[in-house]
């Protein structure tokens, strides 16, 4: 034995022992704190941070997660976490964490500084949006819509002049743009039927045949040259007439084209009818509408809030994802593994159970569990699944439960989220100007439900207020006979339920929300403005078609000018095309028949001679 | 051409030195299946501890393991057929998937092909080599070692100025 090489070793030992303890856990907080900042694109800050190389346990006392599209919020920070990493995965280079112990986990908190991250630059790409950002648009879109509408200030007397000034009639520029369109697509069958090459072709044509004299013909051989020449002009004359059936038939079609899209024009007057209408704020009196103006806003808004949510799990959710996908490469000098079971086919990073505790903004103490938390559900066989819930002293419930399963051929994640108990006491019901009363009594119950399969898109928030009492003692006497019949309406009403479905099962993304109170809105709002609103409609409506009356009157003259005169030019070039081609046609038979003269005469002769040889 | 000298030097004082010929020969071998074998593997750790723990010589050892990188540099493709015959085998199949079952035998990487192929290829060739070396430096020793030392151009070399430095180099390394 070498005692010199046992020594050393014994060093190398006490040395690296050394370092895992000298190094600090600064250091690898520091480490940890820039790459999740550069996954996050903004500062992800721990705090007490602990590693202990041995025991492999992990653990920090606070984590702030900043949101990269507002710094000075986080999207979740978490307090007390600890947990253990596995050891055999981390020599496969695999994250695996059997149980995370997380308290005081909170979303949306105010940082006391700036969460900014300056990106390396090789690390920033561009995002596309996904399907909840796409959907959240278009339901902000909806909402900011519904915004507008007022019910109960109709005034049938409006000033349409001050109004037209505020609106932008899109359909006069449209319609010029159209009669631009429609003047040069006329100006190029003008030229095409006037300055075409088939009418100078068949001109040629007829010259050359109209210079054989037929009857000077004497000699059958030049008769045969003769009409091989004429073949040749024949097959010319049926291409020329296949060009001009092809002429008339994109002629024809074009100018249908043309007229057809005269067709555009009455909607386009009527989007700017329904522009004017929005801007003088009438409203539409059917069910659909009320209940969107009613609950729209607070619903759509809940409903976004949520999305929000389930975006930003998504997009975490995609960033753990590494480049675990791609296809391992057999490199000449690597080798190549064989596995000869799954036991190492990890994921590259898979926390499989998060004890999660927290409080949320409405102080209600939420526990719950997250599990399987992977870059690669196909390797861990398992789904993430959410299950969270808790209550407030006052019993307000939360119960949050998810699933995001990415194991079956399409994508499927779905929420379920109920929000319940909450006292309505001295809140409103609804924002909408229709219901200003606060209630005096009340609880609500939210819940969301959202299935996302794939690109289907497929959801539904309902709002339930129960045992409601409105406080119109507040609000003082009914300023109106609207007020008053709504009143009368709604002080019956002990529960209120709405529902806003949210979905693209059956085409593009459609919004609808009802409650059981719009037919109650519907008929008080028929019997008091409907005739105003209809009329101050009536008015814009007129307003508008007399704007822009005129200027379709100029589109419909140009298109039934135009296109008459243009017929008759095609009529006059198609008859002299058939007229010259009728003369080829004439000349051809007129030779035919020549051709056959002489050939019989010839045979005639050759009968003669042999009958005369023979003295038949 | 410091370098070359310098190894040239080593593998003339390994053979004439006072270690014993199974010493330099174990130190070849254990080199050379450091040298044949892709260096950061788990076998490879352990035969770095052989070598300082066991009294092989260490100079031959690093020779070896240089002359042999090389070597398997050009033999790798030969080693990733030698391995994927191996880990194909019908024969082996249950030995592989034992093996690969427990950690400590995964942690190796035998289930990689260049790695269990390279490892056998070099276990295979130390049967060999081991007692052909034992021969070589017993026959070097004997019979070579002081005609080497006549030779002119070592005469000529032990009076260049590099052997000079390399001497005074060795001396303080100790």
């Amino acid at each position: 034995m070498r005692i010199k090489g046992i020594i050393f070793l014994v060093i190398i030992a006490g040395l690296g022992f050394a370092a895992t303890y000298f190094i600090t856990d600064e250091f690898i907080e520091e480490k940890i704190e820039y790459q999740a900042s550069v996954i996050n694109e903004a500062k992800v800050e721990i705090d007490g941070f602990e590693f202990d190389l041995f025991s492999l346990k992990v653990g920090w006392d606070r984590l702030q997660v900043a949101n990269p599209k507002n710094t000075m919020t986080n999207t979740f920070e978490t307090g007390r976490t600890e947990f253990n990493v596995d050891f055999w995965p981390l020599l496969w280079n695999k994250v695996i964490v059997e149980n995370v112990q997380m308290t005081g986990f909170e979303l949306e908190t105010e940082r006391e500084t700036d969460g900014y991250f300056e990106m390396p630059v090789d690390e920033e790409g561009e995002e596309e949006p996904g399907i909840f950002a796409e959907v959240t648009k278009q339901v902000g879109g909806e909402i900011s819509k519904n915004a507008q509408m007022k019910f109960t200030a109709v005034k049938d007397d409006i000033n349409v002049d001050s109004l037209m000034a505020m609106v932008d009639l899109q359909s006069i520029d449209k319609m010029d743009s159209l009669k631009n369109g429609l003047t040069d697509n006329y100006s190029k069958w003008d030229s095409t039927i006037n300055n075409n090459t088939i009418i100078s072709d068949v001109n040629k044509m007829r010259t050359t045949l109209q210079a054989l004299n037929v009857n000077e013909m004497k000699d059958p051989k030049k008769a045969i040259e003769a009409l091989k020449d004429i073949q040749g002009m024949v097959k010319k004359a049926d291409s020329l007439k296949k060009s001009v059936v092809n002429l008339k038939e994109n002629f024809t079609s074009d100018l249908t084209a043309s007229r057809n899209s005269l067709e555009s024009i009455p909607s386009w007057v009527r989007e700017d009818i329904d522009r004017a209408s929005g801007i003088a704020k009438l409203p539409e009196i059917n069910a659909q509408s009320i209940g969107t103006a009613l609950f729209g806003s607070n619903l759509l808004g809940d409903f976004n809030r949520y999305m929000g949510y389930l975006g930003t799990a998504r997009e975490y959710g995609a960033r753990l994802k590494g480049p675990e996908d791609e296809e391992e490469e057999i490199e000449r000098f690597a080798g190549k593994n064989y596995e000869f079971s799954d036991k190492y086919d990890w994921p590259a990073f898979w926390v499989k159970k998060i004890e999660l505790s927290g409080v949320t903004k409405n102080d209600i103490d939420l526990r719950g569990l997250v599990t399987d938390v992977s870059s690669d559900q196909n390797k861990t066989g398992k789904p993430l699944l959410i299950e969270m819930g808790g209550a407030d002293a006052n019993n307000t419930s939360l119960n949050i439960n998810a699933e995001i399963n990415y194991l079956e051929e399409k994508p499927r994640e779905s929420v379920k989220v109920t929000y319940a108990g909450f006292p309505l006491k001295n809140s409103r019901i609804s924002p909408s100007e229709l219901i200003p009363y606060e209630l005096n009594s009340g609880t609500g119950e939210l819940s969301l439900g959202v299935d996302v399969i794939g690109k289907r898109f497929d959801s539904e928030i309902k709002y339930l207020a129960s045992n409601i009492s409105f406080d119109f003692n507040s609000a003082g006497k009914p300023k109106n006979q609207i007020e008053s019949l709504i009143r009368t309406a709604i002080s019956s009403a002990d529960d209120i339920n709405a529902t806003a479905l949210v979905d693209n099962t059956t085409g593009p993304l459609r919004v609808r929300v009802r409650s059981n109170i719009d037919d109650m809105f519907l008929n008080t709002l028929k019997s008091t403005i409907s005739r105003e609103v209809e009329n101050a409609k009536r008015k814009i409506r007129n307003e508008v078609e007399s704007r822009v009356n005129a200027k379709k009157r100029e589109v419909e003259q140009l298109v039934k000018q135009k296109e008459a005169q243009l017929r008759a030019e095609y009529d006059k070039f198609e008859k002299k095309v058939n007229d010259q081609l009728q003369i080829v046609e004439e000349k051809k038979k007129e030779l035919e028949k020549k051709k056959k003269e002489l050939e019989d005469s010839i045979k005639n002769k050759a009968v003669d001679t042999i009958r005369d040889k023979i003295g038949f | 051409m410091l370098i070359l000298i310098k190894y040239i030097a080593k593998l003339l004082k390994a053979l004439s030195s006072e270690d014993s010929p199974w010493q330099i020969a174990g130190g070849f071998v254990l080199g050379m299946i450091i040298g044949l074998t892709p260096v950061f593997s788990l076998h490879n750790l352990i035969i770095v501890v052989l070598i300082l723990i066991i009294k092989v010589n260490i100079g031959m050892a690093i020779l070896s393991f240089l002359v042999f990188s090389g070597f398997a540099y050009i033999a790798d493709p030969a080693f990733h057929n030698f391995g994927t015959w191996m880990l194909t085998n019908p024969d082996l199949q249950s030995t592989w998937t034992s093996m690969y079952e427990s950690e400590w035998w995964a942690m190796t990487r035998f289930y990689n092909t260049v790695v269990i192929g390279s490892f056998v290829s070099s276990l295979l060739l130390s049967i060999p080599v081991f007692p052909a070396v034992l021969v070589f430096v017993n026959q070097y020793r004997t019979h070579i070692h002081a005609k080497v030392q006549k030779w002119k151009i070592v005469k000529a070399f032990k009076g260049t100025k590099v052997y000079s430095i390399y001497q005074t180099y060795t001396r303080v390394r100790g």
